[in-house]
């Protein structure tokens, strides 16, 4: 890649930078980025860099760290004497959302144990944010990512020849991750958190059917909600259920009778959980922690019964990961270590209101009560996802749209 | 840019005619590039003022003044082309070349592909893979033809624009037609629907149209219904015309404001009748009006996206639906090659509209428009009682369509499953007393909507005036330019925002200089970009329709190109400009997609990425800033208006 430097202009935002200032004009743009190391490219405040600029650089310093990973030795340290900043990648439902977001709440707690800054970044394209970084050649700009699917982690990998994500390493508390739950064969997500997915209903208005073949009785007909697989986690998931339940095979059989029997597929999550809530249908896809809100908002628990169909639960865990150009990585392992702990497990599941990803984690009995896990949490694989999904989603589409 | 939310957009309207191409009033011998030659040697060869009393540091000044006005039109009109190139063209390029080249060689195969594909073009996918037209004609008078995805976009946007043109039609003719208190307001507020995000539109309309609804209430108390109106087709066209009849009504409204009194006084004392005159002398003055909303309409719906998969189903998806999965798949070929398709359909409709208009012969502008007609009936007679009749229906009609669904934003925003509460407000203030800086906090997004909206309109304006200016101008090819410079009206949203990130953020590199574009000033040029075609659209047809003698006489009298713009033209078709200015400020304050990428942080948020961002596990504080979005967008418009003077009729 080639290094650039991010210079000027602040309050206006148009930043220019000069590509090539120390003498790797043409040579470097592919790869290791190894002549970035001579002039110490992943340092912090290093704003100068040649260009004779006395302007700050706008972007995150980590902005000009292509180099340090792929070499193999470790940058983690170079603080200098200053303290030093991870920056890390999410989704902005983790920072901003009422009620479900632990994003401030956690940058609190890890900067008052640790000598560091937590700089969260929350892109509007998420995990695709970093993949168009790195296709248009530039650093990731960050050290990791919190908020990884299984899925999008496929996605990386299918449209990306060199890795954005690098190994994890040894995390402290890593082996305390539920075994089902981990999802990278390749051990560079861990996961964090997980959800559920499965049916919610109003209990005053029916009794949700036991099995996904009961939902094509005809009593159901027009009761169920759910999502576009492509712009909902929750849509993806139940569709996905759906192929684990049927088989590849089976599946889109299962849904013609399904949208025969007047399923509603709608946006996102929020159109089909808001049409549930006016009433329009008494069931809706949506997570196995409703009632946590639904007692929240002193609403009447009647009315938010889960229904894991099968006794099965879909799992979405979800996972972080290390950039493989981090500038911190030693830090990043610090912050995974830190979240992976008993008490931070606990606290960010509820406050995400999630399930922990750990076996030791601490949730206060009230939770507990209230958040429901199936029996059966079932989640396909990422082997089973990789050249698989996008294909399962695109059949899908063209049966259900069909016009 | 606009297309984020919904299709909505607007502008204004009425004719352009123009001398080009076998038009029939010629007598325009447009020289705008010869007589600007003219005046130069002119003004050149000394001033043409009189005599020498002018003393020299004055006559030095004024000759300054004019070297500087003179230059003014080339130099706005390049960075005008400056800013289309580098906040637009190049950036939706970056995407677009994925349709073409695929793994560095040149194709067309992704088009072919496309094109022969069955999904998305139903029975005319097997015309364009080479069977005989007879029997894909035959089929597709079969009942059980296929549309594909694409022929089933533009079909739900053609009923999208019938309603929106029914709904929208009544309105203008009441608002222009009668007299009645609160009426400039009403019109001000007429382009609300416009800036909804589709998240309100959504919420409002689930709560007012379902089951459990105000509106089956009422039926049910009557003893009628209940409709089951949501999640089919029929939820996405009222939703669509509850964003485009607006449109429409206020393009229309400005059009009738135009039509000359005296011109239809005559047609009567002629003998006509009231309906002969109204066929013969107002309506041929509305229809190029009626024709660019209803064509506006058509694009806007045809690039719908969220709002279809909240109201409607999966299996009515659209065309940008499969473009935004597509570009989320990181599939850029196909997802490049739809977005194609859809423009080239959007901006041939366009295309179309303008060549019609450029037919319409140039009518002049009214000196004195019609008189208005008090709304309460002056006597009770049939005559004076019928159409009022039919008013108070409308009206009855418009309040289920377009106040029932705002008012149920409303509502929503203050209940939950408690009953009424205050919380989703308190939540707003705890945000802002307590957020932390990486969160969106509501008061700089209030403050941040509205700088980039004036911002943005003080671009958009001069921008707009100038493009109207160039493609007023006789050269061939000229409605081409038009509609290409319509382009940032049709492009799909999606990939605005992908070429943004691409083209802008990520930067480019000219020679060894790496240029990267973000942050506020990014932002107003990007939304002055997605306005400016309103202010187009709104100002050239005034333009077109004015006598050329009177610029010809200013430019003799000495005045430059700029100066005869601002003190003679500009003044003449003020009520367009300040339609186009409301439509320019409502596209940047609705605007979704460009702010979101082109922010630095979460201190640059606008009002509808707080919307979107204080979506939880409850849509109580989304809606909450909704409201607030409503309310000071409200306030923004009637002040638009006034201060743009509304008395001069639009």
């Amino acid at each position: 890649m080639r290094r650039r430097t991010f210079v000027s202009a602040l309050g206006t935002g148009v930043v220019v930078s000069l590509a090539g200032c120390t003498g790797d004009d043409d040579g470097s743009e592919n790869g290791n980025g190894s002549n970035g190391n001579g002039d110490g490219g992943n340092g912090n405040g290093n704003g100068g860099n040649g260009n004779g600029d006395t302007e700050t650089p706008t972007e995150t310093p980590t902005e000009n760290g292509d180099d340090g990973m792929e070499n193999g030795e470790d940058d983690g340290a170079t603080t200098n004497g200053e303290e030093s900043t991870l920056t890390v990648g999410t989704y902005s439902a983790f920072l901003d959302a009422p009620s479900i977001s632990p994003g401030e709440w956690l940058k609190e707690e890890f900067e008052s144990t640790v000598d560091a800054t937590l700089k969260w970044d929350a892109p509007e394209n998420e995990v695709n944010h970093y993949i168009e970084r790195q296709l248009a050649g530039e650093g990731s700009g960050a050290d990791m990512y919190v908020g990884l699917n299984v899925d999008q982690l496929v996605r990386v990998d299918d449209e990306l020849d060199d890795a954005l994500f690098a190994e994890a390493g040894d995390v402290a508390g890593r082996d305390q991750v539920k075994p089902g739950l981990s999802f990278d064969p390749d051990g560079r997500a861990i996961p964090y958190d997980t959800g559920y997915i499965c049916p919610v209903y109003d209990g005053t208005a029916i009794e949700a059917p036991e099995t996904f073949d009961g939902l094509l009785d005809e009593e159901y007909r027009g009761d169920l909600i759910t999502q576009d697989p492509a712009a909902s986690a929750t849509g993806r998931a139940f569709l996905l259920h759906t192929v684990h339940q049927y088989g590849a095979d089976g599946y889109l059989d299962y849904w013609a009778d399904l949208q025969d029997n007047d399923v509603r597929v709608l946006g996102s999550w929020s159109d089909a959980y808001g049409a549930w809530s006016e009433g329009e249908a008494p069931m809706v896809v949506s997570y196995s922690t409703d009632q946590v809100f639904a007692a929240g908002n002193d609403a009447n628990l009647e009315k938010h019964q889960i229904r894991f169909l099968d006794d099965e639960g879909y799992a979405n865990p979800e996972g972080m990961a290390l950039f493989s150009d981090a500038n911190e990585p030693d830090l990043a392992r610090e912050f995974m270590g830190f979240v992976l702990q008993p008490e931070i497990q606990g606290e960010i599941a509820e406050r995400n209101v999630q399930f922990p990803a750990t076996d030791n984690a601490e949730l206060s009995p009230d939770y507990d009560e209230l958040a429901h896990e199936p029996p059966e949490p079932v989640t396909f694989t990422y082997e089973e996802l990789q050249g698989s999904i996008s294909e399962w989603i695109e059949d899908w589409e063209r049966q259900f749209a069909q016009q | 840019m606009s297309g984020s939310r919904t299709g909505n957009g607007s502008s204004p309207s009425s004719s352009r005619p123009a001398a080009d191409g076998g038009s029939r009033q010629q007598p325009r011998a447009r020289t705008d590039g010869g007589s600007q030659q003219r005046s130069r040697s002119r003004t050149d060869g000394g001033p043409a003022t009189p005599a020498g009393t002018v003393a020299d540091g004055e006559r030095r000044s004024r000759s300054l003044r004019n070297r500087v006005e003179r230059r003014a039109l080339a130099v706005l009109g390049a960075t005008a082309v400056a800013l289309l190139v580098g906040m637009f063209y190049y950036p939706v390029a970056t995407v677009f070349v994925e349709a073409v080249v695929v793994d560095g060689a040149a194709t067309l195969s992704v088009f072919v592909e496309i094109l022969r594909d069955p999904f998305y073009f139903g029975e005319l996918a097997r015309l364009f893979a080479g069977e005989s037209p007879l029997s894909v004609a035959g089929d597709l008078l079969s009942p059980d033809r296929r549309l594909g995805i694409v022929g089933f976009t533009a079909y739900q946007a053609a009923l999208s624009t019938v309603a929106s043109v029914a709904l929208g039609l009544p309105a203008a003719y009441v608002l222009a037609r009668y007299e009645f208190p609160g009426r400039q307001t009403l019109r001000s507020l007429t382009i609300l629907p416009f800036v909804l995000p589709s998240i309100m539109v959504a919420v409002g309309f689930v709560a007012a149209f379902g089951r459990n609804g105000p509106i089956n209430a009422a039926l049910g108390l009557v003893g009628l219904g209940p409709i089951e109106w949501l999640f089919s087709l029929k939820a996405i066209v009222l939703a669509h015309a509850f964003y485009n009849a607006p449109l429409v009504a206020r393009l229309t409204t400005a059009a009738w404001e135009s039509v000359d009194a005296s011109a239809v006084e005559t047609a009567r004392s002629l003998g006509a009748g009231p309906r002969r005159a109204f066929l013969d002398v107002v309506a041929p003055q509305l229809y190029p009006a009626v024709l660019m909303s209803a064509a506006l309409t058509f694009v806007f719906t045809f690039g719908t996206f969220p709002i279809v998969l909240a109201l409607g189903d999966f299996s009515l998806a659209t065309v940008e639906v499969f473009v935004y999965r597509l570009i989320q798949d990181l599939d850029y070929a196909e997802a490049a090659g739809l977005a194609v398709v859809e423009l080239v359909i959007s901006l041939s409709i366009l295309y179309a509209y303008l060549r019609y208009e450029a037919r319409q012969s140039a009518a002049a502008r009214g000196a004195r428009p019609l008189p208005r007609k008090p709304l309460r009936p002056p006597s009770l007679s049939i005559r004076d009682l019928l159409p009022r009749l039919g008013i108070a229906v409308y009206a009855a009609i418009a309040v289920v369509v377009f106040l029932v669904p705002i008012a149920s934003m409303l509502q929503a925003s203050v209940t939950d499953a408690g009953g009424v509460t205050l919380d989703h407000y308190r939540f707003l203030v705890e945000r802002q007393a307590g957020g932390a800086a990486f969160q969106v906090q509501p008061w700089p997004a209030i403050r941040n909507s509205l700088l980039f909206g004036a911002a943005a309109l003080a671009v958009a304006l001069p921008m707009g005036v100038i493009v109207a200016v160039l493609t007023t101008r006789s050269y061939r090819g000229r409605k081409l330019v038009d509609a290409v410079a319509m382009a940032p009206l049709s492009v799909s949203g999606i990939v605005v925002g992908l070429g943004l990130l691409r083209g802008l953020v990520f930067g480019t590199e000219i020679g060894s200089v790496e240029i990267a574009i973000t942050g506020a000033v990014a932002i107003v040029a990007a939304h002055a970009v997605a306005g400016y075609p309103f202010v187009v659209r709104t100002v050239a047809p005034g333009l077109e329709r004015l006598d050329p003698q009177l610029l010809e006489s200013a430019r003799a009298l000495g005045a430059s190109r700029v100066r005869a713009l601002l003190d003679v033209e500009l003044p003449l078709v003020w009520p367009g400009v300040v339609a186009g200015a409301a439509f320019a400020f409502a596209i940047s304050i609705g605007e979704f997609s460009a702010t979101v990428i082109l922010a630095t942080g979460a201190d640059q948020f606008t009002m509808p990425i707080a919307i979107e961002r204080f979506i939880g596990r409850r849509l109580g504080p989304a809606t909450a800033m909704g409201v607030v979005l409503l309310v000071v967008t409200s306030v923004s418009f009637v002040v638009i208006d006034r201060l743009g003077g509304e008395h001069r009729g639009l």
